[in-house]
């Protein structure tokens, strides 16, 4: 389903080239739960923003249900991500300036849904992260575990084919981090595949697969 | 300390170069304009101040008033000079009269050279004691004493007498009396509200008057000025009423009024029949004034608002220096050094465009302003002010309101919540967008008017009339035969003369018309023609005849009238006006016809009774020939005017041809609108460029501060597209809300100056619209511009530092 050959990622300012990804192949499979850990600076974000369509490798190929899109323009990549990718960030990412609902109606908007419908959708993720209840809320008007349930809930709501999750619990004691693990447990379950960088071995758990990054390589994959 | 305040203050102009550029150039354009239009005004205003008694001195208007006709008269009768001195001898303590025998040309002419000479003038020997004017030779107290004496400028002294001595020297006026010069001065000041290349002892004028100056006192052809004792104006003025009814004719003395005008107003505020020059105008200078404020206060504004908008990128670097111990008041004294090193910098950079752009205004403007003037203490202070004042106030609000963040906050980024104070910015771009709406659609009226004004119907023909002013010439005193050899070119349609150009000026004859009592006389504004006038000019008649060569008594007792007059008689129709008599200094005269309504002078005034009379009595013709119009075929123009020109040169030996278009004449009574269309063009546009800064700064800001949201939605699905309307939709808002108001201030604005018109054009609602869709277009091209750059950034790079 996702499918990286010798996948390399540059970064260049006017006197310092620093290679984040060095040759990077890895494959995951529909359905998966893998886990990408490593210590700082060794490339997972990089690595996460190029699976999930926010940036493009410098080499290599990088297939995206088996589309070679590493050549794709942002107006491309938008598009496909859109429909397939939810995202989850570590602090959350929520819009200030709009309420707990219109928060995760964006993507929908972006997929220009209908009214009627985008409501029925976002009630229905916020449902499932028991969050419902908030729905008139500003993120600041929320606890941390709470606004991450909203932040899932918004990568959720259009249904995509994969969550890509960056140190969802980073921001988050560890009861609600595990609450947090849990929903993106048996959202897996229910058939998403799952992409999260972590440092936590205790997050790892939660996953299929390990893959250990150190200085833009791969080190190691473990399946459990 | 200062040392590491002055580099980190330069490495942050370098490091936020645009910021800088945009910032340094709307401020240094802003405080150019402002500038460039003071230097202007403090000009205008400094119009024949330079006089010694300039405080004192006056001059005497007349108001001649018969039921709503008459003139508000610039010049005096010749005797009212010298009698309210003698009579008010402790009041007034000198005066002068300024005469050019209302001739618009004076030939003049030495052994060298010969010219139409415009700036030639009569006066009495006092003249120089009044108005103070450098002599280079000559005695500024005796120079005019002796009949036959002349004093001349500099430059005329060149023309004449190129590098000789031109002290005793003769020139010649009209090839028949000869003038010593018994002075040179400098030439005259051009902020004078007349200048003058002669000035001629008027006791000259005693011989061709048979002895004495006429003692008349219905003709006022004198421009009569007075020195009073300082404070004594309004003792003297009421006093006139006793004076005129001792001197004034009984038929006069009910309508005529006299008041004094103080010298240093005429060039703003006066604007009276047989001004010596058109004078400008006090309102147009008030409105520059206005605009040049707003221009200054937009530029600082803008300034404070870009300056304040990129201090909230500084928190790092706050935060880091507190971190280490700095002060407030450290933080405070770099953010005010800061700033006002940038001002300063605009300050001078402005210095620099004014002294790019001041030829081209002089050269426009017709005036000699200089950027010395503001080496002046008090111009210099008053700079340096602007400069340190915009630099402290831009500095004053990141100074304190940066330098009170926690540190730990400052770090950690947190400052885009708390530095929104959206209101005030918001409310900065409406009132730019308010102003350049509005001054777009008042620029666009001002054009329209004078368009409006060139190209309205007036009541006779503009195009294809050359205008020969003869006034002195020989032709004057053989005008028929002139007449008769033009008109063998076929290209020539129709000749005729005028004592005064039509549809700029005229004069008031007196007349009492049939059925008004005996003692009740007016002076109705009348032109002196010859035949074919109506013709010459298209002019209808109504009804009745026009003057006919063929019938013997028209020239003394025939009249035409316009339907103003006939109306204002109060006879019932044209037809009826027919035959009615006049009486007039001549006797009796005879309407023999009726034309249109034309308008005599500018569109600022409106028509009324109109007379147009031939008089033939020898010697008063040749005074009452001052133009020959001539109506030329629209082909072959050029060589028309040659044989008009061949034809003058076989009658006028030595003296040279001039000649006018009729139209471009006309046009010249717009000059004034026209510059101030002109200026109001260019201050619109530098307000529009200061506004569009301004506008792009602020946009900058709102971008800079929406990134995160920006970036999550793009991570969410956002298209481009999008993001721009996001960030646009905001400030068309906000173009929406200036339109709302522009639109009725501006509807406003036009009909308070319109009314300051006679004729009026409609209000335009097409530049309306234009100025709304120019505001519109603008805010669009703005933002989009820097919109475009923040929806394409890719949300890797905003999102990753959170």
């Amino acid at each position: 389903m996702i499918k990286t050959v010798n996948l390399t990622k540059v970064f260049r300012t006017d006197e310092v080239e620093t290679t984040a990804l060095n040759n990077i192949s890895i494959e995951i499979k529909k359905g998966e739960f893998v886990a990408v850990m490593g210590p700082s600076g060794c490339g997972k974000s990089t690595l996460l923003n190029i699976l999930g369509l926010l940036d493009t490798p410098t080499k290599g190929d990088f297939y995206f249900l088996d589309e070679n899109v590493a050549g794709y323009s942002e107006r491309q990549r938008a598009r496909l991500r859109k429909h397939n990718i939810g995202f989850v960030f570590q602090n959350f990412n929520l819009i200030d300036q709009l309420n707990v609902f219109e928060n995760v109606e964006l993507p929908l908007i972006y997929l220009r849904m209908s009214a009627k419908e985008r409501k029925e959708k976002v009630h229905e993720a916020l449902e499932i992260m028991q969050i419902a209840h908030r729905v008139k809320h500003y993120p600041n008007q929320l606890s941390g575990g709470q606004q991450q349930r909203v932040a899932v809930a918004r990568a959720v709501v259009s249904k995509p084919h994969f969550i890509l999750a960056d140190e969802p619990t980073g921001n988050l004691d560890s009861k609600h981090g595990d609450e947090v693990m849990r929903l993106l447990s048996g959202l897996n379950e229910k058939g998403t595949t799952i992409i999260m960088v972590t440092h936590s071995q205790r997050d790892a758990e939660y996953s299929h697969r390990i893959i250990h990054l150190f200085d833009g390589q791969v080190l190691s994959e473990n399946v459990k | 300390m200062w040392i590491n305040y002055l580099k980190i203050a330069f490495r942050n102009l370098i490091k936020h170069k645009l910021y800088a550029l945009i910032n340094i150039l709307g401020l240094a354009i802003g405080i150019a304009s402002f500038i460039l239009i003071w230097l202007y005004i403090i000009d205008e205003l400094s119009y024949d101040r330079y006089h010694e008694h300039a405080k004192n001195t006056y001059r005497l208007v007349n108001v001649y008033d018969f039921e709503g006709v008459g003139e508000n008269s610039a010049s005096s009768p010749f005797p009212v000079a010298w009698t309210l001195k003698s009579d008010y001898p402790d009041i007034i303590q000198n005066v002068t009269r300024v005469f050019n025998r209302q001739a618009p040309r004076t030939l003049i002419d030495n052994e060298f050279v010969s010219y139409n000479e415009r700036h030639f003038f009569f006066a009495d020997s006092t003249f120089f004691q009044i108005f103070d004017h450098e002599f280079i030779m000559g005695n500024p107290n005796t120079a005019l004493d002796e009949i036959n004496s002349v004093v001349i400028t500099e430059s005329t002294a060149k023309r004449y007498f190129k590098d000789e001595n031109p002290m005793g020297k003769t020139i010649r006026i009209e090839k028949m009396l000869d003038l010593k010069v018994t002075g040179v001065i400098k030439d005259v000041p051009h902020n004078s509200h007349f200048t003058f290349d002669f000035m001629a002892s008027l006791s000259t004028m005693r011989k061709p008057y048979g002895g004495q100056l006429p003692r008349t006192w219905v003709w006022n052809p004198c421009w009569t000025y007075l020195v009073l004792k300082e404070g004594t104006a309004k003792t003297l003025e009421k006093s006139f009423p006793a004076y005129i009814n001792k001197y004034f004719y009984d038929a006069e003395k009910e309508n005529v009024t006299l008041y004094l005008q103080p010298l240093v107003d005429i060039h703003l505020k006066s604007k009276l029949d047989y001004e010596i020059e058109p004078n400008s105008n006090i309102t147009y200078i008030k409105i520059l004034g206005v605009i040049a404020v707003f221009l200054l206060i937009i530029a600082i504004i803008n300034y404070i608002n870009l300056a304040t908008a990129t201090s909230a990128g500084r928190a790092y670097e706050i935060g880091i220096k507190k971190v280490f111990g700095a002060f407030r008041s450290q933080l405070v004294y770099q953010f005010l050094m800061e700033s006002v090193i940038l001002s300063l910098i605009a300050l001078f950079v402005s210095l620099f465009i004014i002294e790019l752009l001041l030829p081209h205004l002089n050269n426009f403007s017709g005036k000699e302003l200089q950027i010395g003037i503001l080496i002046q203490p008090v111009y210099a202070a008053i700079l340096l002010m602007i400069g340190i004042g915009t630099g402290l106030l831009a500095g004053l609000y990141p100074a304190l309101y940066l330098s009170v963040f926690n540190p730990i906050m400052a770090l950690n980024n947190k400052l885009s919540k708390a530095t929104k104070g959206g209101l005030g910015r918001k409310t900065l771009v409406v009132i730019q967008f308010v102003i350049s709406i509005v001054l777009i659609i008042i620029t666009l009226h001002i054009y329209e008017q004078v368009n409006y004004f060139k190209n309205a119907d007036t009541g006779f023909d503009k195009e294809n009339i050359v205008i020969i002013p003869i006034s002195g010439t020989t032709i004057s005193r053989a005008y028929e035969p002139f007449k008769e050899e033009l008109l063998q070119n076929p290209n020539i349609q129709s000749v005729t003369a005028m004592d005064d150009m039509l549809g700029v000026a005229h004069n008031t004859h007196e007349f009492r018309p049939e059925g008004f009592p005996e003692d009740k006389w007016s002076f109705y504004p009348a032109l002196v023609i010859r035949y074919d006038f109506l013709e010459t000019f298209g002019i209808k008649l109504v009804a009745g005849r026009d003057y006919s060569e063929e019938m013997k008594t028209d020239p003394e007792k025939g009249m035409l009238i316009n339907e103003s007059m006939v109306r204002h008689v109060g006879w019932k129709s044209n037809e009826e006006a027919i035959g009615k008599k006049f009486r007039s200094l001549q006797g009796e005269e005879r309407v023999i016809g009726v034309f249109a309504d034309f308008n005599a002078t500018s569109l600022h005034e409106p028509a009324g009774p109109f007379v147009l009379n031939i008089k033939e009595t020898p010697g008063v013709i040749v005074f009452f020939l001052k133009y020959v119009a001539i109506k030329v075929a629209d082909q072959n123009k050029e060589e028309t005017i040659a044989f008009i020109e061949s034809k003058w040169n076989e009658k006028e030996q030595g003296r040279p041809f001039e000649y006018n278009w009729f139209d471009q004449e006309l046009a010249q009574l717009y000059n004034d609108e026209e510059v101030l269309g002109d200026l109001s063009l260019i201050l619109t546009a530098i307000i529009i460029f200061i506004a569009a800064l301004g506008l792009y700064g602020l946009v900058s800001f709102m971008a800079a501060q929406r990134t995160r949201e920006i970036g999550i939605r793009k991570v969410f699905g956002a298209e481009q597209g999008s993001i721009m309307v996001l960030l646009s939709v905001e400030f068309m808002k906000l173009v929406g809300i200036a339109i709302l108001i522009a639109w009725p201030l501006s509807y406003l604005l036009i009909d308070e100056w319109l009314n300051y018109f006679a004729y009026q054009m409609n209000i335009d609602t097409l530049s309306f619209v234009i100025g709304a869709l120019a505001a519109f277009a603008i805010a669009m091209l703005i933002t989009n511009s820097r919109a475009y750059i923040v929806a394409r950034t890719n949300p890797v790079n905003t999102l990753k530092y959170e």
